[in-house]
């Protein structure tokens, strides 16, 4: 249970049995290995493979990504990811220069398409700025100078052209203007103009911003010339496609290259690793972290695959950066999410999975309370954890999910509650809509018992430390104190319930301010302590919202059921009304499942773990066969 | 029918309760939509993460509405019959309805700003989401309280 004990293994053998030895512990996944040196020693060797692997993997992952989008591999989701077995691996390696060279042929198909796309683009912006020149029936390489004439084709912002004309009209210059069309802002010209005036015309350009367009490379007029653009834009589509039938021959490839870079990316792992140990030419040195139960399996592991070599085991010291590993029981996993979410425990702390658990359980369905929404709640968690092939954190959120839904449905009828007020079954206990307050006092009964097993729980990591006084000091008084207090709710108890309070009070007082040395500054920061149980009061008010939540949902889930039927009067509105239902009801699930995931888990984060836990751990990090794309079996 | 001042003065708490923490939750939800969307621009996968921050300062919206509810049915006006209240009884409705009206709608654009940064820790570490998100929870928890004084006020309520 808890946290797993770990154990610092050294391993002390022949440098030619390193890879031997790495082989085998990535294959049983159960060990850590950790950093030897202080600072990495530049092992040139290592280094120069390494960047080999990354280059070699770079390419991979290049040509994967391209022959991604054509491949029909199955949704990993739901059929789960390729097997690839060893055999298959090793006939793979057989032909890597094969495979490298489609890999080479995919990178010259992403190069032409990357220049196809280049072309593609440059031409589709010439024929944009040609389009308002086709009213131009000059092939343009003639526009210039031709003998005492100049032809020119010129723009003239539109706002210039009136004034323009105006000008040109009482200067009588030897110059004719064709309008020819319009862009955007300018009007388009052809301007025709004797060679002595060339002076004169270009001051006048000048003066109303008149541009002259070069048209340079480009032949025929501009109608010719964008059919040609629209036949080369056409022959581009054809050859793109012809490179995509060329590609999607390839896509049979895709495993194997996908394969291939698991099986180097394993490797590339394994090479990281080298870095971190210690040796001289012919022997070497490792570090590394095995968790408890697994010892025993990496001892035997080790010695097999080379005998020559030396295993040692050692207790972490206290300086030691302990990796982390969970082990609870299987009801128990899918909670350690939330508290991930928050941070792992470090390594010389409770796990508070175990204590945590059953809280968001009760929490959890309290605020949801719908004995219907829970039931389709774990159908749709129970139905994706059998048919898809979720893994990992995210399967750990979906069992959550599931068990949440459990919680909902006992406590929907708990208060009688299925899809709000449409199917009316009595409630075990109360609707909480006529009787809240005994639901909040319920809800503040209960954040008492979490509080106060977090305040036991703070209790004994102090017991666990050594520090046996500061647990009855900080916690115990704390706890007589509050029991003190609460029991005065309660008219039979309150003679008692003074002596309780005021014991644990003076008792507060006096211990509270210890380390102090002024024997009136200990007095004075003793009293000042017992301002905390305001903060104890706001914690317990805080738990108010399992009442608040579950009285949104049942709202909100009447609110459904009300406009509903306000709809169905007749087929149509019956229509209308199964829709707004349905939509409507799982709307509320979504959002009131949100929030109980959400307000669950401040409560447990900001109420629960504030009184005791510290978290800060590191996930320990095993080298194991880790793979992106493939399974790689061992077979 | 005879339409009572404190009719009137109930339907304004109800037509309150809805419309402030609406504006509040519109606001905020887009608020923190402009700034998911930054996020999801440079990584589409992200869009789960941030959906779940911006739908947090929507609940406050939905707390609104709620209330509203609670009293057109306590009023009667969904059944059809609306209750004949007195100007006071009016008023003590419409003071029911101000605590979620005033708290949801101002809770709703402080958390969609703690939202919004939270968007700012998907951007960087999606890994540490939970913390975002347990930062705007923290503001919820006054929306939260509001409603729970709100919907105690409303059904302490009792009118012949």
């Amino acid at each position: 249970m808890a946290i797993v004990k770990m154990k610092k293994m050294y391993v002390f053998g022949l440098k030619k049995d390193r890879d031997r030895i790495l082989d085998t512990l990535q294959k049983l996944g159960a060990a850590e290995i950790a950093d030897l040196k202080e600072e990495d020693i530049d092992d040139g060797e290592v280094t120069r493979e390494l960047s080999e692997l990354e280059s070699k993997l770079g390419r991979l992952k290049m040509a994967i990504d391209f022959l991604k989008p054509y491949g029909k591999e199955q949704n990993p989701l739901v059929y789960g990811r390729p097997k690839i077995s060893v055999k298959r691996l090793q006939e793979l390696l057989s032909r890597e220069d094969e495979i490298s060279e489609v890999v080479n042929i995919i990178s010259g198909f992403d190069q032409r398409i990357y220049r196809l796309k280049a072309e593609e683009s440059r031409i589709k912006n010439q024929i944009e700025l040609l389009k308002p020149w086709l009213r131009l029936d000059i092939p343009v390489e003639n526009l210039g100078r031709a003998g005492k004439v100049e032809l020119r084709a010129v723009a003239v912002p539109k706002k210039n052209y009136k004034p323009l004309v105006d000008k040109l009209q009482e200067k009588e210059l030897p110059l004719e203007i064709i309008p020819i069309g319009e862009s955007q802002d300018d009007n388009l010209l052809l301007a025709i103009y004797h060679h002595s005036a060339i002076s004169d015309v270009q001051e006048l350009f000048k003066e109303f911003s008149v541009t002259t367009e070069e048209f340079s490379g480009l032949k025929g007029t501009p109608t010719q010339i964008i059919a040609q653009f629209q036949e080369r834009l056409g022959a581009i589509e054809t050859e793109r496609q012809k490179i995509q039938v060329e590609i999607s021959k390839l896509r049979d490839h895709l495993l194997d290259l996908e394969a291939l870079y698991d099986y180097w990316f394993l490797e590339k792992q394994k090479k990281e690793n080298l870095l971190k140990m210690a040796g001289t030419e012919k022997v070497f040195l490792m570090k590394a972290w095995v968790p408890e139960p697994s010892v025993e399996a990496v001892k035997e592991a080790v010695t097999s695959a080379a005998g020559a070599s030396h295993v040692v085991f050692e207790e972490p010291s206290e300086e030691d950066d302990i990796p982390v590993v969970l082990s609870n029981p299987r009801i128990v996993q899918p909670f350690e999410i939330v508290t991930e979410l928050y941070s792992l425990p470090n390594p010389r702390e409770i796990d508070p999975n175990i204590f945590m658990a059953p809280f968001f359980f009760v929490f959890f369905g309290m605020m949801v309370s719908d004995a219907a929404y829970g039931l389709v709640l774990s159908l749709l968690s129970g139905l994706a954890l059998w048919k898809l092939k979720i893994k990992g954190a995210g399967r750990k959120l979906v069992e959550l999910l599931f068990l949440g839904g459990v919680s909902t449905f006992i406590w929907g009828m708990i208060f009688g509650s299925w899809f709000g007020d449409l199917i009316k079954i009595k409630p075990l206990w109360l609707n909480p809509m006529d009787n809240p307050m005994a639901v909040l006092y319920l809800s503040f009964a209960m954040g008492l018992v979490q509080i106060y097993v977090g305040i036991i729980l703070s209790a004994c990591k102090n017991i666990k430390s050594g520090n046996i006084a500061d647990a009855v000091m900080d916690q115990v008084l704390w706890l007589v104190f509050l029991t003190g207090l609460v029991m005065m709710i309660f008219p039979g108890l309150a003679g008692v319930a003074k002596y309780v309070a005021l014991s644990g009070a003076v008792g507060l007082v006096l211990t509270q301010g210890r380390s102090q040395k002024n024997i009136v500054k200990r007095l004075i920061s003793g009293v000042l302590s017992l301002y905390n149980v305001a903060a104890y009061f706001s914690d317990v008010l805080s738990y108010s919202r399992l009442l608040a939540l579950g009285l949104a949902t049942g709202v909100i889930a009447t609110v459904i059921n009300t406009m509903a039927r306000l709809i169905g009067v007749n087929i149509l509105g019956y229509i209308v009304m199964t829709i707004v239902m349905v939509g409507g009801h799982f709307f509320n699930i979504a959002v009131n499942a949100l929030g109980a995931f959400v307000h669950g888990s401040r409560l447990q984060y900001i109420e629960f773990f504030g009184k005791f836990y510290e978290g800060g751990g590191r996930p320990f990090d095993p080298l194991r066969m880790e793979t992106k794309y493939v399974d790689l079996e061992d077979a | 029918m005879e339409v009572t001042l404190g009719q009137v003065l109930a339907l304004l708490g109800a037509a309150m309760a809805v419309f402030l923490p609406g504006v509040g939750s519109a606001k905020g939800v887009g608020m923190v939509g402009e700034a998911a969307a930054g996020v999801v621009a440079e990584d589409p996968n992200k869009f789960s993460q941030t959906l779940i921050l911006q739908a947090l300062p929507g609940t406050q919206g939905i707390y609104g509405l709620l209330t509203g509810f609670v009293v057109m049915q306590k009023i009667g006006l969904l059944g059809g019959n609306l209750l004949p209240l007195t100007t006071y009884e009016g008023f003590l409705v419409f003071a029911a309805c101000l605590p979620i009206s005033v708290v949801g709608l101002l809770s709703a654009i402080a958390q969609a700003r703690a939202a919004a940064a939270g968007v700012g820790i998907v951007a960087k570490k999606p890994e540490e989401v939970a913390k975002g998100i347990t930062y705007a929870a923290m503001v919820e928890t006054y929306a939260v309280l509001s409603l729970l004084a709100s919907i105690l006020m409303l059904f302490g309520l009792r009118f012949s």
